[in-house]
């Protein structure tokens, strides 16, 4: 019994060996994550600095980018968002971002009609987390998009760094 | 925050584990608990299907074997449960802040796997040691063990949803109710296609590992009886072992395209960017895998079945059919080539390579190569019978002709993806995978009513497989395993620097992902960690009804001794009548 184990079980370790070799041969390096990208309030001096660093948290900590697209596109799950800047205002804008329930149709197919839930996370929330600056960056940034930026570098709060991607710390 | 509170933050969202580092540490346990879920999760739904078979069959030896795995559970079961609880507390200690973030999500799932894990618990002693006492209540006992079956499915999808969540995590509404919110978190993107990919690559886990420790037992038999019986036990695992992984590929096929649909990066990342040779080495163990499989069916047709030599001469069409398969799902899309290359063959993509690397030719060998299996073992099910229907030869013309165009339409299609755009073609796969589960459906129906009531021209000869046979069930065992642990890393590692995709990233020192050859060693060392202690349980799960060798040859070397003298004491006796007869026609003679 204890031949026929050890015999079967060097058996199974060539196998696995020659998998390690075969993969072992396989030329790959390691992937490594994308640097991640610190800007400071005290640096941002006008309405395309707030603009410039809301894009960025735009396709980073804010992850907007994971549903929306700024064209058109079928491969995206929610709505386009070129020319976003004039049909919203800066308030309407802010409240999509802090409290997306506030303005949603409903849904009359029910009687009587109920409020749909949002698919639109509440991005001042975990795990997304965006600070009263970043959410005004990013309003900066939709207002780009169309619109005229109204948002100005006196309205940020605070003198500290913010960071433009998400650190797990920050949750 | 400031940059430097940002770094204390950091520092206090993760713990440094000594020696090994936290991210390996989490990736062993995590896949250990895996596999022994797969075991646990598995190994019952085989044991089910046996004792079902057993009752409808009236065929002691089903009941038997359930039992035999039954058995095994118990330790299993614990083990289970305590790499769970390490992975737990493991994750808590090293992962403290993604850990909370998953609770806020996912807590309320957390009182319903607690109260599933009860109920399991409860049904899985009932089912075990309620064997002899249920023993002529087979449906209450069948029942229980349904429902252990079912449980431990629930359990299994609560769990996948924590982990899909972390691929494809979902937004949830705010006015939602605590469990609304937990519902849409759980029914993600790739929960699904995942639940239904795991159930049957456990129950393949759970085939094959019984299949390997018949192949074992087999080989450590003493007596003939031994033989014949671990023969059958490799024989019906290797037979569930195959049936649960025909349409493994079409699961797997399924989520991945739903990683797509979720989040094209990620898929690309997956099929086409740094885990895209991952998937040539399991190109690699499945093309062994069905090698391995069908080998197994030959050895049998030759060795075990008498009346198969009808049979044998269509083996070698089989075998290249399937070497040419593997050997098209093994070739990659683009090549890892210096640039003097690359300019030598107009590009990272061979001119001829590069075409037959497409997933359209993939999808169209991996098809065939399900389809000659299931060839193999449609001789292997009829080799030692003669079908009596009246519609029989007209029964297999239709068979051959539903198979050629099968392949026939499986082929074209593959051809055809060629000339239409990316999302024609992705639809061609499907067609593709419902022609053949139709053929599968269609055949096995047809077999089964020109089988009734055929008769048997030989016998099957349990017990007289080759040694090599049975390293051929261990080795497809250890090549199950290892694709687990090689797809569990590659599920994981798509999610790249994110705890949670694209909404929590990975800051820790171990957030990069390791290269494929590194990554193989983690891989290997599980699967190495995994079949000692699955070796030990058999072990620990053999010694109450072991009667010692030395006993058994004793009562062999009796029995032999026995028989012999019986068989002297026969041929005294037929010498003894003969001389009386002798004597008795003299005397005639004489008169």
């Amino acid at each position: 019994m204890r031949n026929t184990f050890l015999k079967a079980f060097m058996v199974v370790l060539l196998f696995f060996g020659a998998f390690a070799v075969v993969a072992k041969s396989i030329p790959s390096t390691p992937s490594l994550p994308p640097e991640e990208t610190l800007f400071e309030v005290a640096a941002i001096k006008t309405k395309q600095d707030i603009a410039m660093a809301g894009q960025k948290i735009f396709f980073g900590k804010g992850q907007c980018a994971l549903c929306h697209s700024i064209e058109p596109s079928a491969s995206y799950r929610c709505p386009p968002l070129r020319g976003i800047g004039a049909k919203l205002t800066r308030d309407a804008l802010y409240e999509s971002l802090t409290k997306p329930e506030a303005f949603i149709y409903l849904d009359y197919s029910s009687d009587p009609p109920k409020p749909f839930s949002a698919r639109m996370p509440q991005v001042t929330k975990p795990p997304i987390g965006l600070t009263e600056n970043e959410s005004l960056a990013v309003v900066a940034f939709l207002q780009t998009l169309g619109g005229e930026i109204t948002v100005d570098p006196s309205e940020l709060t605070s003198p500290t760094p913010v960071a433009a991607s998400q650190r797990a710390g920050d949750n | 925050m400031s940059v430097e509170q940002q770094v204390v933050a950091i520092a206090a969202a993760y713990r440094e584990f000594p020696l090994l580092g936290s991210r390996n540490m989490i990736w062993v346990t995590a896949q250990l608990h895996l596999l022994f879920a797969g075991f646990v999760l598995g190994v019952p739904i085989f044991a089910w299907i046996c004792e079902l078979v057993g009752v409808i069959t009236k065929d002691l030896r089903f009941d038997w074997l359930a039992r035999e795995f039954t058995k095994l559970l118990i330790a299993a079961f614990g083990t289970t449960a305590t790499f769970g609880g390490v992975l737990l507390f493991l994750l808590v200690a090293l992962y403290p802040t993604f850990f909370n973030v998953l609770t806020e999500i996912f807590y309320p799932t957390y009182f319903l796997y607690a109260g599933l894990f009860f109920a399991e618990t409860t049904a899985l002693y009932l089912y075990w040691y309620g064997w002899d006492a249920m023993a002529h209540r087979k449906g209450l006992h069948l029942t229980i063990g349904f429902l252990l079956n079912l449980t431990g499915t629930l359990l299994m999808m609560i769990a996948n949803s924590w982990a899909t969540f972390q691929m494809s995590p979902v937004f949830v509404s705010e006015s939602a109710g605590v469990w609304r919110k937990a519902w849409q978190v759980v029914n993600n993107f790739t929960w699904m296609p995942l639940n239904i990919h795991r159930l049957l690559a456990n129950v393949v886990l759970g085939g094959f590992i019984c299949a390997a420790y018949a192949g074992f037992r087999y080989l450590a038999g003493i007596t003939a009886t031994d033989r014949e019986r671990y023969d059958w036990m490799g024989h019906v695992g290797n037979f569930v072992g195959i049936f649960a992984m025909l349409p493994l590929p079409f699961a797997g096929y399924w989520l991945t395209r739903e990683i797509y649909m979720y989040n094209q990066q990620m898929g690309i990342t997956l099929m086409g960017g740094f885990l895209s040779w991952l998937f040539i080495l399991q190109a690699i163990l499945i093309g062994v895998l069905f090698l391995g499989v069908n080998y197994y069916l030959w050895l049998g047709l030759a060795y075990r079945t008498q009346g198969a030599e009808r049979y044998r001469k269509f083996i070698l069409a089989m075998l290249v059919t399937l070497a040419v398969c593997i050997g098209v799902w093994m070739i990659p899309h683009s090549l890892v080539a210096s640039m003097e290359e690359a300019v030598k063959m107009g590009g990272t993509h061979h001119p001829l390579l590069g075409v037959l690397g497409l997933m359209s030719a993939k999808m169209t060998a991996a098809n065939i190569m399900i389809l000659v299996t299931f060839i193999s073992f449609l001789l292997y099910w009829r080799a030692n019978r003669e079908e009596t229907a009246r519609w029989a030869t007209a029964g297999r013309i239709a068979q051959v002709v539903i198979f050629a165009a099968a392949i026939a339409y499986v082929i074209w299609l593959g051809v055809y993806g060629y000339f239409v755009p990316v999302i024609v073609r992705i639809g061609f796969s499907v067609n593709q995978v419902l022609a053949v589960l139709a053929t599968l459906a269609v055949v096995t129906v047809m077999t089964t009513l020109m089988l009734r009531n055929a008769t048997l021209v030989g016998t099957m000869q349990w017990g007289r497989m080759p040694a090599r046979s049975q390293y051929v069930l261990i080795l497809m065992a250890a090549d199950v395993i290892l694709l687990m642990s090689m797809m569990g890393y590659a599920r994981s590692a798509s999610r790249t620097h994110w705890h949670i995709y694209g909404m929590m990233r990975d800051s820790s020192p171990d957030a990069f992902s390791p290269s494929l050859g590194d990554a193989s060693l983690v891989i290997v060392a599980c699967s190495v960690i995994f079949c000692l202690i699955v070796s030990f349980i058999f072990w620990v799960a053999s010694l109450p009804g072991r009667a010692p060798v030395r006993a058994i040859l004793a009562a062999q070397e009796a029995a032999g001794r026995e028989a012999e003298e019986k068989v002297a004491a026969q041929h005294k006796t037929v010498g003894k009548i003969a001389a009386q007869l002798e004597a008795a026609k003299d005397a005639e003679v004489s008169t």
